[in-house]
């Protein structure tokens, strides 16, 4: 099979994953163990409210209408509204709304994730056995066993009083202040101030943007982006340490050596560019973990981001917002595979071939 | 020994022709069992009265699946969907009685002829038939009633048994006393002071688990010495692999002392479960007071012995106002923390096991079935795994938690919501073992052996079981033991959200919700001891994974990327 066939043949897979995905979700939402209605109106709902209620949602139908109704509702991007959290907003207004802060922090995760863990592995598998391998080893290892919720904890404690940790370093007053250590980061730094039009299309011509509020932003995210970016540093530093050593033993680096190129030369141009292709995968599995791990990080850290939001609207019985949010999971995780495979397909020859 | 490379004797025959080794390890076994026979007991009855748990719940699927159907469909359709489901129920039921108790074949007995694959599936049908015949019997007949009555009595003789003293029980070396004015201790051990007396204790009980594994060990040097046909097996080099690999013995050791301190929380935690945890107004101490000799019950003294920061708190290895011991100082309600904490060592281990288990099962069985088959299975088994796999699992985990409590549910309340939780790890954690193991499934599913034995006739099944369950049986023991950690973490997670394990039910987790905004004063224990004990478990469950993976397949890779998808995505 050739390695675009391979790629299309995914490509095609993902449909009825999703649908099979968003099947798992109308059970659980509509056939599950609490009535969606009866979470909506609370125990003193009267009964012309809960029939105008199931009218809207649908519920007075067969099961198998409503079942098509949710897919293709959902499929169309039509994604209803909120019941509880805040009544008669629709998804999309959400989203839009509490997107961003996740956003923000999930890229500061996965970029410090793989800034330091990356070079640590790579420096621990330049240097195998050594005492800073050990060091880098046994510390990624310890590092990704900690539970987020816990060195969330600790992270707070500790920069809280971080002038008896840090010799006299405040945290909250060093560089820029930030009001607290709780809370979320500002996100209007950058603005549009003014727009053009040519004809149907707006371009934006003036710009606002704020160093400071910059900085305070990136300040604010950073122990919340570290936490949950603790367990894929960890794998990433591991995987980057094998990888390395591997192909710093294979074949085509030691004709390199024989060739009498240099170490340098031979590190940069055959070792590092090689020992990235099987760091693919443990990068785009951090979706998986950013997705699933944001929930407990914004509620520690008080972020309202879609963890937060989703993690509200499942305690509050808001099912509906539920499983629109479900399906935006779902969409966002099958396009991280897509991203995954299609990287595959271009950076390593040998997929597709097995 | 033998030297016969065709030598057919079973091991019985084995241990007939030569009876003295096997003789000499059994009698130390057995005195073994005898030092902890009450304990020992006393599990049986727990594990007993959870599987009679189970019982009941089963079998009440098909009438609620009954009542279900017949809303909707009519009653004549709710009868057959009960008779359906009682049928497929029983079937299942009849997969595992044939494999555990019915060694030859019914079909055979009978002098039935069909063909091979038609046998498996006819043999299966006379066992379903014969369950049949004996659930009918239990169900309509007085059979049942005698049948509870065997268990009634049964039940009251493990009891007996169970309440006997054992060298580990807090009777046999009591911690809990009271001081008086010059110095002396009452009341406990020799007249030990209480952290002497329960380190001791603690002490006797890792000396007996010790002593259990090294005459495990022995017993298979015994077998592997006298009682085994081949004189090496690859299985040695690999156990002599293990031994040496350092990092992997680390990881055992930490799984080996968590186990023990998870089996004998009862005997190794300070304050028994029920004055701790359950209720702490029932159960009273002595001390001396003022007036001399006083009695105060466990809720009023806990009142004075809160850890909660500043001037009140009791910290690591300090004793309270009543002369209680507390290892790991106290929670913030004043209970025992090592307690606590050896308690939810229990329930971790449980949630943990049972749905690494379940998980395991459904990977392995969906592996050999995908790399048998291959073609449509694959694709069908690739498909649900991946939906499963693209709801993110920890918001996935808390929603079907929240759900099932919210409502209610009866299942929710089983163990305080344990059983739920292992079941819906194991629900979503399956497609990750299962891709783990596909590929070295779908690699054993090429060799010659497999073609082998499908030309000879033997039945899919037999295959399966036989020739390619043993290769992937390793890979499982490595990708379970990473999951593991997995598991215990979304537990401790879920709990802290406070949509875990229900109190009283300790869980780690909850511990350090309970703690968390103490962690910067003087009571920094609360949150942090938990923690630490969640990371030191996590690191050896992974450790061990790499042990067992370098022992069994020298020359894998140190780390792959389904390896990392099985540990990570915990809280």
């Amino acid at each position: 099979m050739s390695r675009w066939r391979y790629f299309f043949r995914r490509l095609l897979l993902s449909i009825p994953v999703v649908l099979f995905g968003l099947t798992i979700t109308f059970v659980i939402v509509r056939m599950g163990p609490i009535d969606p209605v009866a979470a909506i109106i609370g125990p003193e709902g009267g009964a012309a409210n809960r029939a105008r209620i199931e009218q809207r949602l649908g519920l007075n139908e067969p099961l198998w209408r409503q079942y098509i109704d949710f897919i293709v509702g959902m499929l169309t991007l039509n994604l209803g509204q909120s019941w509880v959290i805040q009544p008669s907003t629709s998804v999309g207004e959400l989203l839009t709304t509490y997107a961003p802060r996740t956003l923000w922090l999930g890229f500061w995760s996965v970029l410090i994730a793989i800034f330091v863990g990356v070079p640590l592995g790579f420096y621990a598998g330049l240097n195998p056995n050594t005492g800073g391998d050990y060091l880098a080893s046994f510390g990624g290892i310890v590092w990704r066993a900690m539970p987020n919720f816990w060195l969330a904890i600790i992270f707070l404690a500790v920069l809280r009083q971080s002038e008896k940790f840090f010799f006299g370093i405040d945290w909250n007053t060093i560089g820029v202040t930030v009001p607290g250590l709780i809370g979320q980061p500002p996100l209007n730094f950058i603005a549009v101030t003014d727009w053009v039009s040519l004809g149907a299309l707006s371009i934006p011509i003036g710009f606002y943007f704020s160093p400071i509020t910059l900085a305070a932003s990136i300040k604010q995210i950073l122990p919340p982006a570290v936490v949950l970016g603790s367990a894929a540093m960890g794998n990433e530093m591991r995987i980057g340490r094998t990888a390395v050593l591997e192909t710093i033993n294979s074949n085509y680096v030691e004709t390199a050596k024989a060739k009498g190129l240099r170490s340098r030369a031979i590190v940069w141009k055959h070792v590092f560019r090689n020992a990235l292709v099987p760091l693919v995968p443990i990068i785009t599995n951090e979706a998986f973990i950013l997705i699933g791990g944001s929930v407990i990080v914004e509620v520690i850290f008080g972020i309202n981001g879609i963890g937060y939001l989703f993690y509200q609207a499942s305690i509050q019985g808001d099912l509906p917002l539920v499983g629109s949010l479900m399906f935006v999971f779902i969409i966002l995780i099958v396009s991280v595979n897509i991203i995954q495979d299609f990287l595959y397909t271009i950076l390593d020859p040998r997929v597709g071939y097995e | 020994m033998s030297m016969n490379e065709f030598d057919d004797t079973t091991l019985r025959d084995r241990i007939a022709a030569n009876p003295r080794p096997a003789l000499l390890w059994l009698v130390g076994a057995f005195v073994l069992i005898a030092l902890e026979l009450g304990r020992i007991a006393d599990g049986v009855l727990r594990l007993g009265g959870a599987i009679g748990l189970m019982v009941d719940m089963v079998v009440t699927i098909p009438s609620s699946v009954r009542g279900a159907v017949a809303s909707s469909f009519g009653a004549g359709a709710g009868i057959a969907a009960f008779v359906i489901t009682a049928f497929i129920l029983l079937g299942i039921v009849a997969i595992v009685v044939k494999w555990l108790f019915i060694p030859w074949s019914l079909v055979d007995r009978l002098g039935i002829d069909v063909s091979t694959g038609r046998e498996d599936i006819l043999e299966r049908l006379l066992v379903t038939g014969l369950l049949v015949i004996v659930a009918a019997a239990l169900v309509w007949t007085p059979v049942g009633g005698l049948f509870e009555m065997l268990i009634s009595v049964l039940t009251r003789g493990v009891e007996a048994v169970g309440s006997l003293t054992t060298i580990t029980s807090r009777e046999v070396i009591p911690n809990q006393g009271y001081q008086l004015p010059d110095g002396s201790w009452e009341g406990t051990f020799l007249g030990l002071s209480p952290a002497w007396a329960w380190a001791l204790r603690v002490l006797v009980v890792y000396a007996y688990a010790l002593t259990w594994l090294a005459w495990l060990w022995k017993g298979y040097e015994i077998f592997r010495e006298h009682y085994r046909e081949a004189d090496w097996t690859p299985r040695d080099d690999s156990i002599n692999r293990l031994r040496t690999h350092y990092w992997g013995v680390f990881g055992f050791v930490v799984v080996f002392m968590f186990v023990v301190m998870a089996l004998w929380a009862p005997a190794v935690s300070p304050v028994t479960a029920e004055a701790n945890l359950y209720s702490p107004y029932g159960n009273e101490i002595q001390y001396y007071g003022d007036d001399g000799v006083q009695s105060i019950t466990h809720g009023d003294a806990n009142m004075n012995s809160r850890s909660q920061g500043g001037d009140e708190n009791v910290g690591l290895m300090s004793y309270d106002d009543y002369d209680r011991f507390h290892p790991f100082g106290t929670n913030t309600d004043g209970k025992d923390l090592f307690t606590f904490l050896a308690y939810g060592a229990q329930v971790s281990l449980v949630i943990g096991l049972l749905a690494t288990v379940l998980m395991a099962v459904v990977a392995t069985v969906l592996a050999l079935i995908t790399a048998y088959y291959k073609g449509v299975a694959d694709l069908l088994a690739i498909i649900a795994s991946d939906s499963v796999i693209a709801l993110p699992r920890l918001l996935l985990v808390l929603l079907l938690s929240v759900l099932f409590m919210q409502a209610n549910h009866p299942i929710a309340e089983i163990y305080d919501g344990g059983l739920l939780l292992a079941l819906i790890f194991a629900g979503t954690g399956w497609p990750l073992l299962w891709r783990s193991v596909r590929g070295p499934a779908l690699q054993v599913s090429e060799q010659e052996w497999i073609d082998a034995a499908k030309s000879y006739g033997q039945s899919p099944a037999a295959t399966m079981r036989k020739h390619m369950s043993p290769y992937i049986a390793g890979y499982m023991l490595i990708y379970a033991s990473l999951s593991l950690g997995g598991v215990i973490i979304g537990v401790a997670a879920l709990s802290y959200l406070g949509f875990g394990v229900q109190a009283p039910t300790p869980e780690w987790g909850r511990a350090v919700f309970e703690g968390k905004s103490y962690v910067s004063t003087s009571s920094w224990h609360v949150a942090t001891l938990p923690g630490l004990l969640v990371v030191f478990l996590v690191t050896g469950f992974n450790a061990l994974g790499d042990g067992i993976r370098d022992a069994i397949d020298p020359q894998s890779d140190s780390g792959d990327g389904s390896a990392a998808a099985a540990t990570g995505g915990g809280g």
